[in-house]
Protein backbone atom coordinates (compact mmCIF):
# COMPACT_ATOMS: atom_id res chain seq x y z
CA UNK A 1 0.00 0.00 0.00
CA UNK A 2 3.15 2.36 1.09
CA UNK A 3 4.66 1.67 -2.18
CA UNK A 4 1.40 2.03 -4.78
CA UNK A 5 1.06 5.21 -3.10
CA UNK A 6 4.58 6.75 -3.10
CA UNK A 7 4.27 6.11 -6.44
CA UNK A 8 1.23 8.11 -7.10
CA UNK A 9 2.07 10.68 -5.25
CA UNK A 10 5.34 11.38 -7.08
CA UNK A 11 3.85 11.36 -9.83
CA UNK A 12 1.09 13.91 -8.65
CA UNK A 13 3.89 16.48 -7.63
CA UNK A 14 3.64 17.76 -10.62
CA UNK A 15 -0.37 18.58 -10.66
CA UNK A 16 -1.44 21.57 -8.75
CA UNK A 17 -3.90 19.68 -6.78
CA UNK A 18 -3.42 16.90 -4.49
CA UNK A 19 -4.87 13.34 -4.63
CA UNK A 20 -8.83 13.47 -4.14
CA UNK A 21 -10.17 10.46 -2.64
CA UNK A 22 -7.14 8.33 -2.01
CA UNK A 23 -6.32 8.71 -5.80
CA UNK A 24 -3.85 9.99 -8.00
CA UNK A 25 -5.80 13.51 -9.30
CA UNK A 26 -5.91 13.68 -13.36
CA UNK A 27 -7.57 16.02 -15.41
CA UNK A 28 -10.85 13.90 -16.79
CA UNK A 29 -10.33 13.94 -20.32
CA UNK A 30 -13.75 12.95 -21.19
CA UNK A 31 -13.59 11.00 -24.37
CA UNK A 32 -16.73 11.02 -26.82
CA UNK A 33 -17.55 14.89 -26.14
CA UNK A 34 -15.32 17.29 -28.19
CA UNK A 35 -15.25 14.82 -30.40
CA UNK A 36 -18.56 14.60 -31.42
CA UNK A 37 -19.05 11.10 -30.43
CA UNK A 38 -22.31 12.11 -28.52
CA UNK A 39 -25.03 12.78 -31.20
CA UNK A 40 -24.32 16.29 -31.93
CA UNK A 41 -24.16 17.56 -29.33
CA UNK A 42 -21.79 20.73 -29.14
CA UNK A 43 -21.20 20.77 -25.70
CA UNK A 44 -18.19 21.97 -24.15
CA UNK A 45 -16.38 19.29 -22.36
CA UNK A 46 -17.03 19.68 -18.84
CA UNK A 47 -13.71 19.71 -17.82
CA UNK A 48 -13.30 18.29 -14.18
CA UNK A 49 -10.58 17.36 -11.73
CA UNK A 50 -12.50 14.08 -10.91
CA UNK A 51 -10.82 10.56 -11.14
CA UNK A 52 -10.62 9.25 -14.26
CA UNK A 53 -12.12 5.89 -13.29
CA UNK A 54 -10.92 3.98 -15.69
CA UNK A 55 -7.14 4.44 -15.36
CA UNK A 56 -7.39 4.46 -11.20
CA UNK A 57 -4.77 2.87 -8.79
CA UNK A 58 -5.81 0.51 -6.48
CA UNK A 59 -5.02 2.11 -3.00
CA UNK A 60 -5.69 -0.98 -1.15
CA UNK A 61 -5.28 -4.85 -1.44
CA UNK A 62 -7.07 -7.47 1.18
CA UNK A 63 -3.61 -7.60 2.30
CA UNK A 64 -3.19 -4.00 3.36
CA UNK A 65 -6.00 -4.25 5.22
CA UNK A 66 -4.74 -7.37 6.88
CA UNK A 67 -1.54 -5.46 7.92
CA UNK A 68 -3.30 -2.31 8.98
CA UNK A 69 -5.51 -3.59 11.18
CA UNK A 70 -3.51 -3.70 14.32
CA UNK A 71 -2.47 -0.27 14.31
CA UNK A 72 -6.16 0.80 13.65
CA UNK A 73 -7.33 -1.39 16.60
CA UNK A 74 -4.60 -0.40 18.63
CA UNK A 75 -5.85 3.80 17.67
CA UNK A 76 -9.26 2.32 18.50
CA UNK A 77 -7.80 1.84 22.03
CA UNK A 78 -6.75 4.93 22.54
CA UNK A 79 -9.63 6.47 21.21
CA UNK A 80 -11.97 4.43 24.36
CA UNK A 81 -9.51 5.40 26.73
CA UNK A 82 -9.87 9.17 25.68
CA UNK A 83 -13.37 9.13 26.19
CA UNK A 84 -13.16 8.26 29.80
CA UNK A 85 -14.55 4.46 29.06
CA UNK A 86 -12.72 1.50 30.19
CA UNK A 87 -11.64 -0.78 27.09
CA UNK A 88 -11.33 -3.88 29.75
CA UNK A 89 -14.83 -4.23 30.46
CA UNK A 90 -16.78 -6.92 28.91
CA UNK A 91 -18.85 -5.39 26.58
CA UNK A 92 -15.71 -3.14 25.28
CA UNK A 93 -13.39 -6.00 24.92
CA UNK A 94 -13.25 -6.85 21.58
CA UNK A 95 -14.68 -3.57 20.44
CA UNK A 96 -11.56 -2.12 18.89
CA UNK A 97 -10.89 -4.92 16.33
CA UNK A 98 -14.47 -5.01 15.74
CA UNK A 99 -14.53 -0.61 15.23
CA UNK A 100 -11.47 -1.40 12.55
CA UNK A 101 -12.72 -3.60 10.70
CA UNK A 102 -16.23 -2.06 10.13
CA UNK A 103 -14.60 0.95 9.27
CA UNK A 104 -12.16 -0.98 6.26
CA UNK A 105 -15.82 -2.23 5.40
CA UNK A 106 -17.16 1.32 5.09
CA UNK A 107 -14.09 2.45 3.25
CA UNK A 108 -13.95 -0.64 1.08
CA UNK A 109 -14.52 1.40 -2.35
CA UNK A 110 -10.83 2.04 -2.00
CA UNK A 111 -9.97 -1.64 -2.77
CA UNK A 112 -12.51 -1.97 -6.18
CA UNK A 113 -11.72 -0.59 -9.47
CA UNK A 114 -14.46 0.61 -11.89
CA UNK A 115 -12.89 -1.54 -14.95
CA UNK A 116 -12.82 -4.47 -12.65
CA UNK A 117 -16.90 -4.02 -12.13
CA UNK A 118 -18.04 -2.61 -15.33
CA UNK A 119 -15.94 -4.40 -18.20
CA UNK A 120 -17.87 -7.31 -18.92
CA UNK A 121 -21.29 -5.84 -18.47
CA UNK A 122 -21.72 -3.26 -21.41
CA UNK A 123 -24.14 -4.22 -24.22
CA UNK A 124 -24.45 -3.01 -27.83
CA UNK A 125 -28.70 -2.08 -27.72
CA UNK A 126 -30.18 -0.01 -30.06
CA UNK A 127 -32.08 1.89 -27.51
CA UNK A 128 -31.90 5.35 -27.45
CA UNK A 129 -34.70 6.28 -24.90
CA UNK A 130 -33.90 7.37 -20.69
CA UNK A 131 -32.80 4.20 -18.41
CA UNK A 132 -33.77 4.98 -14.78
CA UNK A 133 -32.79 3.02 -12.15
CA UNK A 134 -33.72 4.86 -8.99
CA UNK A 135 -33.82 4.63 -5.44
CA UNK A 136 -30.47 3.03 -4.77
CA UNK A 137 -29.48 2.38 -0.95
CA UNK A 138 -26.28 4.76 -0.50
CA UNK A 139 -24.13 4.48 2.69
CA UNK A 140 -21.02 6.73 3.06
CA UNK A 141 -18.50 8.36 5.57
CA UNK A 142 -18.52 12.11 6.03
CA UNK A 143 -14.60 12.89 5.60
CA UNK A 144 -15.22 15.81 7.71
CA UNK A 145 -16.32 13.83 10.79
CA UNK A 146 -16.04 10.26 9.90
CA UNK A 147 -19.23 9.84 10.89
CA UNK A 148 -22.38 7.71 8.54
CA UNK A 149 -23.86 9.60 5.49
CA UNK A 150 -26.72 7.69 3.96
CA UNK A 151 -29.52 7.99 1.53
CA UNK A 152 -30.93 7.32 -1.82
CA UNK A 153 -29.22 7.48 -5.14
CA UNK A 154 -31.26 8.03 -8.90
CA UNK A 155 -29.13 7.51 -11.64
CA UNK A 156 -30.58 7.90 -15.50
CA UNK A 157 -28.58 8.08 -18.64
CA UNK A 158 -29.57 8.03 -22.41
CA UNK A 159 -27.96 5.10 -23.96
CA UNK A 160 -25.66 5.93 -27.75
CA UNK A 161 -25.70 2.39 -29.00
CA UNK A 162 -24.35 0.97 -25.61
CA UNK A 163 -26.27 0.15 -22.01
CA UNK A 164 -25.10 -0.94 -19.27
CA UNK A 165 -26.15 -4.10 -17.08
CA UNK A 166 -28.35 -2.18 -14.41
CA UNK A 167 -26.85 -3.89 -11.46
CA UNK A 168 -23.47 -2.21 -12.26
CA UNK A 169 -25.11 1.32 -11.65
CA UNK A 170 -25.51 -0.14 -8.10
CA UNK A 171 -22.12 -1.16 -7.91
CA UNK A 172 -20.81 1.87 -9.14
CA UNK A 173 -22.36 3.70 -6.25
CA UNK A 174 -21.14 0.95 -3.96
CA UNK A 175 -17.39 1.82 -5.11
CA UNK A 176 -17.88 5.36 -4.75
CA UNK A 177 -19.97 5.92 -1.48
CA UNK A 178 -17.98 3.29 0.31
CA UNK A 179 -15.31 5.72 1.13
CA UNK A 180 -14.79 9.30 2.71
CA UNK A 181 -17.20 11.33 0.49
CA UNK A 182 -18.39 14.80 0.27
CA UNK A 183 -21.65 14.32 -0.81
CA UNK A 184 -20.67 16.79 -4.16
CA UNK A 185 -17.95 14.85 -5.27
CA UNK A 186 -20.04 11.28 -4.64
CA UNK A 187 -22.32 12.38 -7.00
CA UNK A 188 -19.57 14.31 -9.76
CA UNK A 189 -17.81 10.53 -9.34
CA UNK A 190 -20.59 8.69 -10.09
CA UNK A 191 -21.82 10.60 -13.03
CA UNK A 192 -18.22 10.87 -14.72
CA UNK A 193 -17.79 6.80 -14.43
CA UNK A 194 -20.91 6.21 -16.20
CA UNK A 195 -20.35 8.60 -19.04
CA UNK A 196 -16.57 7.47 -19.32
CA UNK A 197 -17.38 3.38 -19.48
CA UNK A 198 -20.41 4.10 -21.69
CA UNK A 199 -19.86 7.59 -23.70
CA UNK A 200 -23.83 7.97 -23.21
CA UNK A 201 -25.76 11.13 -24.84
CA UNK A 202 -26.41 12.30 -21.33
CA UNK A 203 -26.08 11.54 -17.74
CA UNK A 204 -28.09 12.52 -14.75
CA UNK A 205 -27.26 11.52 -11.15
CA UNK A 206 -29.62 12.79 -7.92
CA UNK A 207 -28.29 11.85 -4.38
CA UNK A 208 -31.16 12.44 -2.16
CA UNK A 209 -28.80 12.10 1.99
CA UNK A 210 -29.16 12.70 5.65
CA UNK A 211 -25.61 13.50 7.70
CA UNK A 212 -25.03 12.36 10.88
CA UNK A 213 -22.98 15.11 11.33
CA UNK A 214 -26.36 17.18 11.05
CA UNK A 215 -27.96 15.43 12.55
CA UNK A 216 -26.24 13.98 16.02
CA UNK A 217 -24.50 16.81 16.24
CA UNK A 218 -23.80 20.16 15.79
CA UNK A 219 -26.66 21.97 14.19
CA UNK A 220 -28.81 18.36 15.12
CA UNK A 221 -31.42 19.11 12.87
CA UNK A 222 -33.56 15.91 12.17
CA UNK A 223 -35.47 15.74 9.14
CA UNK A 224 -32.82 17.37 7.23
CA UNK A 225 -31.80 16.21 3.91
CA UNK A 226 -29.19 17.32 1.58
CA UNK A 227 -30.02 17.00 -2.35
CA UNK A 228 -27.13 17.12 -4.69
CA UNK A 229 -27.43 16.60 -8.45
CA UNK A 230 -25.04 16.00 -11.64
CA UNK A 231 -26.38 16.14 -15.10
CA UNK A 232 -24.25 15.76 -17.99
CA UNK A 233 -24.48 15.59 -21.86
CA UNK A 234 -28.19 16.41 -23.04
CA UNK A 235 -29.13 16.20 -19.63
CA UNK A 236 -27.22 19.87 -18.80
CA UNK A 237 -28.58 21.11 -21.89
CA UNK A 238 -32.07 19.69 -22.88
CA UNK A 239 -34.00 20.97 -20.31
CA UNK A 240 -37.04 18.95 -21.30
CA UNK A 241 -35.32 15.77 -20.88
CA UNK A 242 -33.87 17.11 -17.39
CA UNK A 243 -37.35 17.36 -16.51
CA UNK A 244 -38.52 14.15 -17.80
CA UNK A 245 -35.65 12.52 -15.79
CA UNK A 246 -36.68 14.48 -12.73
CA UNK A 247 -40.31 13.78 -12.66
CA UNK A 248 -39.95 10.26 -13.20
CA UNK A 249 -37.45 9.98 -10.36
CA UNK A 250 -39.85 11.57 -8.24
CA UNK A 251 -43.30 9.72 -8.98
CA UNK B 1 -27.27 -2.82 46.40
CA UNK B 2 -26.94 -5.09 43.52
CA UNK B 3 -28.68 -2.70 40.92
CA UNK B 4 -26.60 -0.20 41.63
CA UNK B 5 -23.47 -1.91 40.64
CA UNK B 6 -25.47 -2.68 37.43
CA UNK B 7 -25.30 0.91 35.85
CA UNK B 8 -22.01 0.98 36.92
CA UNK B 9 -21.49 -0.71 33.31
CA UNK B 10 -20.85 2.62 31.27
CA UNK B 11 -19.47 5.89 32.63
CA UNK B 12 -17.63 4.16 35.73
CA UNK B 13 -14.36 2.84 35.25
CA UNK B 14 -15.47 -0.34 37.72
CA UNK B 15 -16.67 -2.28 35.51
CA UNK B 16 -18.27 -4.89 37.90
CA UNK B 17 -20.46 -7.00 35.92
CA UNK B 18 -24.06 -7.83 37.50
CA UNK B 19 -25.80 -11.00 36.28
CA UNK B 20 -28.97 -10.45 38.38
CA UNK B 21 -31.41 -7.77 38.70
CA UNK B 22 -32.78 -7.07 42.43
CA UNK B 23 -36.25 -5.31 40.66
CA UNK B 24 -37.55 -8.56 39.59
CA UNK B 25 -40.44 -8.11 41.89
CA UNK B 26 -40.95 -4.95 41.36
CA UNK B 27 -40.49 -2.28 44.03
CA UNK B 28 -41.95 -4.49 47.20
CA UNK B 29 -38.27 -5.22 47.86
CA UNK B 30 -36.76 -1.93 47.46
CA UNK B 31 -35.50 -0.14 50.51
CA UNK B 32 -34.90 3.39 49.22
CA UNK B 33 -33.50 6.18 51.26
CA UNK B 34 -35.86 9.80 51.42
CA UNK B 35 -33.28 11.63 50.13
CA UNK B 36 -31.36 9.84 47.72
CA UNK B 37 -32.35 10.70 44.85
CA UNK B 38 -29.97 9.15 42.07
CA UNK B 39 -29.10 5.95 41.67
CA UNK B 40 -25.59 6.74 39.79
CA UNK B 41 -22.72 7.53 41.63
CA UNK B 42 -23.55 11.15 42.39
CA UNK B 43 -21.46 13.30 41.86
CA UNK B 44 -18.59 10.81 39.96
CA UNK B 45 -18.43 10.82 36.21
CA UNK B 46 -15.49 9.11 34.60
CA UNK B 47 -15.04 11.74 32.38
CA UNK B 48 -14.97 15.32 33.42
CA UNK B 49 -16.04 18.53 30.92
CA UNK B 50 -13.12 20.44 31.93
CA UNK B 51 -10.59 17.44 30.57
CA UNK B 52 -12.10 17.19 27.28
CA UNK B 53 -9.70 19.62 25.86
CA UNK B 54 -6.31 17.59 27.25
CA UNK B 55 -7.89 14.42 25.88
CA UNK B 56 -7.64 16.20 22.44
CA UNK B 57 -4.29 15.49 21.20
CA UNK B 58 -4.32 11.41 21.94
CA UNK B 59 -7.59 11.19 19.74
CA UNK B 60 -6.41 12.93 17.11
CA UNK B 61 -3.29 11.34 16.64
CA UNK B 62 -5.45 8.10 17.00
CA UNK B 63 -8.07 9.21 14.64
CA UNK B 64 -4.87 10.14 12.19
CA UNK B 65 -3.16 6.68 12.25
CA UNK B 66 -7.11 5.40 11.55
CA UNK B 67 -7.15 7.44 8.58
CA UNK B 68 -3.54 6.09 7.35
CA UNK B 69 -4.50 2.65 8.02
CA UNK B 70 -7.53 2.92 5.50
CA UNK B 71 -5.09 3.95 3.00
CA UNK B 72 -6.30 7.71 2.88
CA UNK B 73 -3.59 10.37 2.35
CA UNK B 74 -4.19 12.58 5.21
CA UNK B 75 -2.48 15.76 3.71
CA UNK B 76 -5.33 16.22 1.53
CA UNK B 77 -7.42 19.20 1.68
CA UNK B 78 -10.86 17.57 2.91
CA UNK B 79 -8.65 15.68 5.52
CA UNK B 80 -6.27 18.27 6.85
CA UNK B 81 -8.67 18.80 10.15
CA UNK B 82 -10.71 15.23 10.05
CA UNK B 83 -8.72 14.02 13.18
CA UNK B 84 -9.23 16.86 15.09
CA UNK B 85 -13.43 17.34 13.86
CA UNK B 86 -13.74 13.73 13.81
CA UNK B 87 -12.54 13.89 17.89
CA UNK B 88 -14.76 16.71 18.86
CA UNK B 89 -17.60 14.84 17.27
CA UNK B 90 -16.28 11.28 19.02
CA UNK B 91 -16.78 13.12 22.32
CA UNK B 92 -19.81 15.31 21.43
CA UNK B 93 -21.62 12.03 21.22
CA UNK B 94 -20.21 10.56 24.23
CA UNK B 95 -20.90 13.30 26.08
CA UNK B 96 -22.96 11.37 28.50
CA UNK B 97 -20.19 10.51 30.77
CA UNK B 98 -19.93 14.00 31.76
CA UNK B 99 -23.26 14.09 33.44
CA UNK B 100 -25.13 12.74 36.46
CA UNK B 101 -28.92 12.40 36.71
CA UNK B 102 -28.48 13.74 39.88
CA UNK B 103 -27.72 17.29 38.08
CA UNK B 104 -30.09 16.75 35.74
CA UNK B 105 -33.12 15.74 38.27
CA UNK B 106 -32.86 17.27 41.36
CA UNK B 107 -34.63 20.21 41.08
CA UNK B 108 -37.75 19.15 38.89
CA UNK B 109 -39.33 16.87 41.22
CA UNK B 110 -42.51 18.18 42.38
CA UNK B 111 -45.57 16.54 44.95
CA UNK B 112 -48.96 16.22 42.77
CA UNK B 113 -51.76 14.12 43.32
CA UNK B 114 -51.27 12.59 40.28
CA UNK B 115 -52.64 8.86 39.87
CA UNK B 116 -52.88 8.57 36.12
CA UNK B 117 -50.41 7.67 33.56
CA UNK B 118 -47.63 10.23 32.57
CA UNK B 119 -46.17 9.38 28.72
CA UNK B 120 -43.66 11.57 26.68
CA UNK B 121 -43.35 9.21 23.40
CA UNK B 122 -41.07 9.97 20.07
CA UNK B 123 -37.97 11.62 22.01
CA UNK B 124 -35.35 11.36 19.20
CA UNK B 125 -32.59 8.91 20.98
CA UNK B 126 -29.16 8.81 19.10
CA UNK B 127 -26.02 6.48 20.37
CA UNK B 128 -22.86 4.60 19.52
CA UNK B 129 -22.93 0.13 20.09
CA UNK B 130 -19.87 -0.43 21.61
CA UNK B 131 -19.04 -3.08 20.27
CA UNK B 132 -18.44 -1.35 16.50
CA UNK B 133 -18.61 2.00 17.08
CA UNK B 134 -21.45 2.88 14.86
CA UNK B 135 -24.23 4.77 15.48
CA UNK B 136 -27.72 3.96 16.41
CA UNK B 137 -30.52 5.65 16.39
CA UNK B 138 -34.29 5.86 17.03
CA UNK B 139 -37.23 6.93 19.38
CA UNK B 140 -37.67 6.10 22.86
CA UNK B 141 -41.55 6.26 24.62
CA UNK B 142 -41.39 6.81 28.56
CA UNK B 143 -44.53 5.96 30.32
CA UNK B 144 -44.93 5.72 34.46
CA UNK B 145 -47.43 6.09 37.11
CA UNK B 146 -46.58 8.36 39.49
CA UNK B 147 -47.08 7.85 43.70
CA UNK B 148 -47.69 11.64 44.75
CA UNK B 149 -44.31 12.69 43.01
CA UNK B 150 -44.13 13.87 39.33
CA UNK B 151 -40.94 14.53 37.30
CA UNK B 152 -40.89 17.74 35.07
CA UNK B 153 -41.28 16.21 31.25
CA UNK B 154 -38.16 17.53 29.66
CA UNK B 155 -35.93 15.60 32.68
CA UNK B 156 -37.37 12.76 30.74
CA UNK B 157 -35.78 13.93 27.78
CA UNK B 158 -32.34 14.93 29.30
CA UNK B 159 -32.39 11.41 31.36
CA UNK B 160 -32.66 9.51 27.66
CA UNK B 161 -29.66 11.85 26.39
CA UNK B 162 -27.40 11.67 29.05
CA UNK B 163 -27.82 7.66 29.15
CA UNK B 164 -27.88 7.43 25.15
CA UNK B 165 -24.80 9.48 24.84
CA UNK B 166 -22.47 6.96 25.22
CA UNK B 167 -21.44 4.03 24.15
CA UNK B 168 -24.51 1.48 24.52
CA UNK B 169 -26.10 -1.68 24.51
CA UNK B 170 -29.84 -0.69 23.39
CA UNK B 171 -30.90 -3.97 25.75
CA UNK B 172 -28.75 -1.86 28.78
CA UNK B 173 -29.65 1.84 27.78
CA UNK B 174 -33.47 0.65 28.37
CA UNK B 175 -33.07 -0.38 31.68
CA UNK B 176 -30.51 2.37 32.66
CA UNK B 177 -33.56 4.64 31.92
CA UNK B 178 -36.20 2.60 33.55
CA UNK B 179 -33.86 2.55 36.44
CA UNK B 180 -33.11 6.16 36.80
CA UNK B 181 -36.41 7.39 36.67
CA UNK B 182 -37.61 4.70 39.46
CA UNK B 183 -35.25 5.55 42.09
CA UNK B 184 -35.75 9.34 41.23
CA UNK B 185 -39.53 9.23 41.81
CA UNK B 186 -40.19 5.84 43.56
CA UNK B 187 -43.53 5.75 41.38
CA UNK B 188 -45.63 2.74 41.03
CA UNK B 189 -44.40 1.71 37.45
CA UNK B 190 -41.96 2.64 34.67
CA UNK B 191 -42.40 1.58 30.89
CA UNK B 192 -39.53 2.44 28.51
CA UNK B 193 -40.01 1.42 25.26
CA UNK B 194 -37.06 1.85 22.63
CA UNK B 195 -37.47 1.31 18.90
CA UNK B 196 -34.09 1.99 16.97
CA UNK B 197 -32.43 1.68 13.73
CA UNK B 198 -28.71 -0.10 14.05
CA UNK B 199 -26.06 1.22 11.34
CA UNK B 200 -24.22 -1.40 12.15
CA UNK B 201 -26.84 -4.18 10.78
CA UNK B 202 -28.10 -1.18 7.79
CA UNK B 203 -24.14 -0.26 6.74
CA UNK B 204 -21.98 -3.91 7.09
CA UNK B 205 -22.83 -7.38 8.56
CA UNK B 206 -25.98 -8.58 7.33
CA UNK B 207 -26.69 -5.27 5.70
CA UNK B 208 -30.61 -5.05 6.38
CA UNK B 209 -31.78 -1.86 5.48
CA UNK B 210 -35.16 -2.33 6.97
CA UNK B 211 -34.67 -3.81 10.07
CA UNK B 212 -35.31 -2.35 13.90
CA UNK B 213 -34.92 -3.18 16.99
CA UNK B 214 -37.28 -3.47 19.88
CA UNK B 215 -36.16 -3.01 23.60
CA UNK B 216 -38.33 -2.96 26.52
CA UNK B 217 -37.89 -2.45 30.32
CA UNK B 218 -41.11 -2.87 32.31
CA UNK B 219 -41.01 -1.90 36.12
CA UNK B 220 -43.24 -2.26 38.71
CA UNK B 221 -47.09 -2.26 38.27
CA UNK B 222 -46.59 -2.14 34.14
CA UNK B 223 -44.51 -5.50 34.87
CA UNK B 224 -47.58 -7.08 37.34
CA UNK B 225 -50.86 -6.21 35.36
CA UNK B 226 -51.33 -6.80 31.56
CA UNK B 227 -54.02 -4.10 31.62
CA UNK B 228 -51.71 -1.10 32.51
CA UNK B 229 -48.90 -2.52 29.96
CA UNK B 230 -51.52 -2.97 27.57
CA UNK B 231 -52.62 1.12 28.21
CA UNK B 232 -49.10 2.39 27.73
CA UNK B 233 -48.54 0.16 24.59
CA UNK B 234 -51.58 1.24 23.26
CA UNK B 235 -51.13 5.00 23.73
CA UNK B 236 -47.87 4.75 22.26
CA UNK B 237 -48.70 2.94 19.34
CA UNK B 238 -51.00 5.24 18.78
CA UNK B 239 -50.11 8.44 16.58
CA UNK B 240 -46.85 7.33 14.92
Amino acid sequence: MERSKQKQMNESENEADSAINGHFDGRVKIPGWSAGGAAGTPSTAPSSSVMESWREERTRSLEDNELSLPSIAAAYTTILRGLGEDPQRQGLLKTPWRAATAMQFFTKGYQEKIIDVLNDAIFDEDHDEMVIVKDIDMFSMCEHHLVPIFGRVHIGYLPNKRVLGLSKLARIVEIYSRRLQVQERLTKQIAVAITEALQPAGVGVVVEATHMCMVMRGVQKMNSKTVTSTMLGVFREDPKTRDEFLTLIRS
Amino acid sequence: MEYQKAAELNGLCNGKIVTEYLCRNGFSELTVDAKKVAVQHKNETSRKEAEDESRLPALEEAYTTILRGLGENTDRQGLLKTPLRAAKAMQFLTKGYHETIYDVLNDAIFDEDHEELVIVKDIDMFSLCEHHLVPFFGKVHIGYLPSKKVVGLSKLARIVEIYSRRLQVQERLTKQIAMAISEALQPVGVAVVIEAARMCMVMRGVQKMNSRTVTSAMLGVFREDPKAREEFLALTKGAQ
